[in-house]
């Protein structure tokens, strides 16, 4: 499984020191709570390590890292065991939280650290394009979100107004 | 196989409802799988584009006798 490449790359640049905490988000996360779904690419939410006497993070580490063991780069990709994969840093304080409260899963004895399906589907929600609205009624249709925990998320990240015209537009058949 | 459109969207729901709970290492090597389709399916496309875009030879006095 080449997928299972990429997992245990990336746990070896954890524990190699190259970048702190990770979590698998996108499609592929979202592939460990619903029906597998297709995608071209690997994202991957990482919290980068500060390089000693600088203050700005930067990707270089990583970079140099994979290309030493033979990935290629193309454009923001880096290709891990043919895979394209996005190394991404959390843009909003949602996916920091993402990051930071991410699950752990095993994979075939490789662990595997992936955003939680309430984060994804807030996630989802934040970004309202309408891929994200079709996943996030996927998560809904599932039923694997749990309500207490979702609506703590929305309340947190000022997305509950967002949340109620989502279930307007989409789910009570109104709008 | 049947052309009654409730059964279809049933049987479409009772397959995403089993390949949801696969165990996850059977999902990720379902995505493998098609991501190499998409890949296929892309190259097959594109030499299909490129065969299109090719601007025709005209044919010469050597060709037509041949």
């Amino acid at each position: 499984m080449k997928i299972k490449e990429v997992l245990t790359t990336v746990n070896q640049m954890q524990a190699d020191g190259i970048i702190d905490r990770y979590a698998i988000g996108g499609a592929v996360g979202a592939t460990f709570y619903l029906e597998p779904i297709a995608t071209l690419d690997v994202d991957i939410f990482v919290a980068f390590r500060p390089e000693p006497g600088k203050l700005l993070v930067s990707p270089q580490p990583l970079i140099d890292y994979l290309a030493a063991r033979g990935c290629r780069m193309e454009g923001e990709y880096l290709f891990i065991a043919d895979w394209p994969v996005q190394f991404l840093p959390p843009p909003t304080p949602l996916v920091e939280e993402a990051l930071v409260e991410a699950v752990s899963f095993d994979v075939e004895g490789v662990p595997t650290r992936v955003v939680s399906a309430e984060h994804l589907a807030c996630i989802a929600l934040e970004l309202g394009r309408p891929k994200d609205k079709a996943r996030l009624l996927q998560f809904i249709e599932a039923g694997v979100l749990a309500p207490a925990r979702l609506e703590a998320i929305l309340a947190r990240h000022h997305l509950s107004d967002k949340w109620q015209k989502f279930e307007v537009q989409f789910l009570r058949g109104e709008g | 196989m049947t052309l009654q459109l409730l059964e279809i969207l049933q049987s479409k729901q009772a397959l995403r409802r089993r390949l949801t709970v696969l165990p996850i290492a059977e999902k990720l090597r379902l995505l493998d799988e098609l991501r190499e389709r998409s890949q296929t399916i892309g190259i097959s496309r594109a030499q299909r584009h490129a065969a299109v875009e090719r601007p025709a030879i005209p044919p010469t006095f050597v060709d037509a006798v041949r």
